[in-house]
């Protein structure tokens, strides 16, 4: 699944380190993520969502 | 990479599970002579490897309950399949072997060094598909 965490984390001016502290995962989780190798749970999800105050699916987009 | 809680408690069991492991095998290969027959002796003095065995096991599982990172989680999980699958189909594909023809016969104690093994494996699998090991 595509997403847009790598823009939205840029536009923040974080590192892949800092958004795994924020979201309480490691930074290896961040760039499974990021790179599209894994796709989070639904409440890894919401966690990322509440954390950019942005809705799931203008975080996460369709393949 | 700094270890997080679940992985520091993880090495915390498995390091006395796996020194016991050795430690008895040390013991049995020490005090059980070459051919010695099956007693209640010699089936408690077997028997403290395998409980070992199972608390290695023991350990990976709570590690496994313990790891709030679902990736992280993934990829242990990922690493104990393949080890699982490996061995099995190891033991499978000789165990037919033994049955039916003149292959030289591997004692069944080697089935846990192996899955030991097969955890590499994992590793090395997650790391060439996913660019990540693991984090055990």
């Amino acid at each position: 699944m595509k997403n847009r965490l790598k823009v939205l984390r840029a536009e923040r001016d974080w590192s892949q380190q800092d958004l795994a502290d924020r979201l309480e995962v490691s930074r290896q989780s961040v760039n499974a993520i990021e790179t599209g190798k894994y796709d989070p749970s639904l409440p890894l999800a919401f966690r990322i969502s509440d954390l950019f105050g942005l809705p799931i699916e203008a975080i996460f987009l369709k393949d | 990479m700094a270890m997080n809680l679940a992985q520091r408690r993880y090495v915390r069991r498995l390091i006395p599970m796996s020194a016991a492991y050795v430690a008895a095998i040390l013991l049995a290969s020490s005090v059980l002579p070459k051919g010695a027959s099956a007693s209640p002796a010699t089936i408690a003095i077997a028997l403290i490897p395998g409980l070992a065995v199972l608390g290695v096991i023991w350990s990976i599982g709570r590690f496994l309950t313990e790891l709030s990172d679902e990736y992280l989680r993934m990829l242990e999980i990922r690493k104990a399949l393949v080890a699982t699958g490996l061995t099995l189909s190891l033991a499978s594909t000789w165990g037919i072997l033994e049955l039916y023809t003149d292959v030289s016969r591997v004692p069944i104690f080697w089935v846990f060094p192996v899955w030991c093994f097969g955890l590499g494996v994992g590793a090395l699998v997650n790391k060439l598909t996913l660019g990540d090991a693991g984090c055990a």
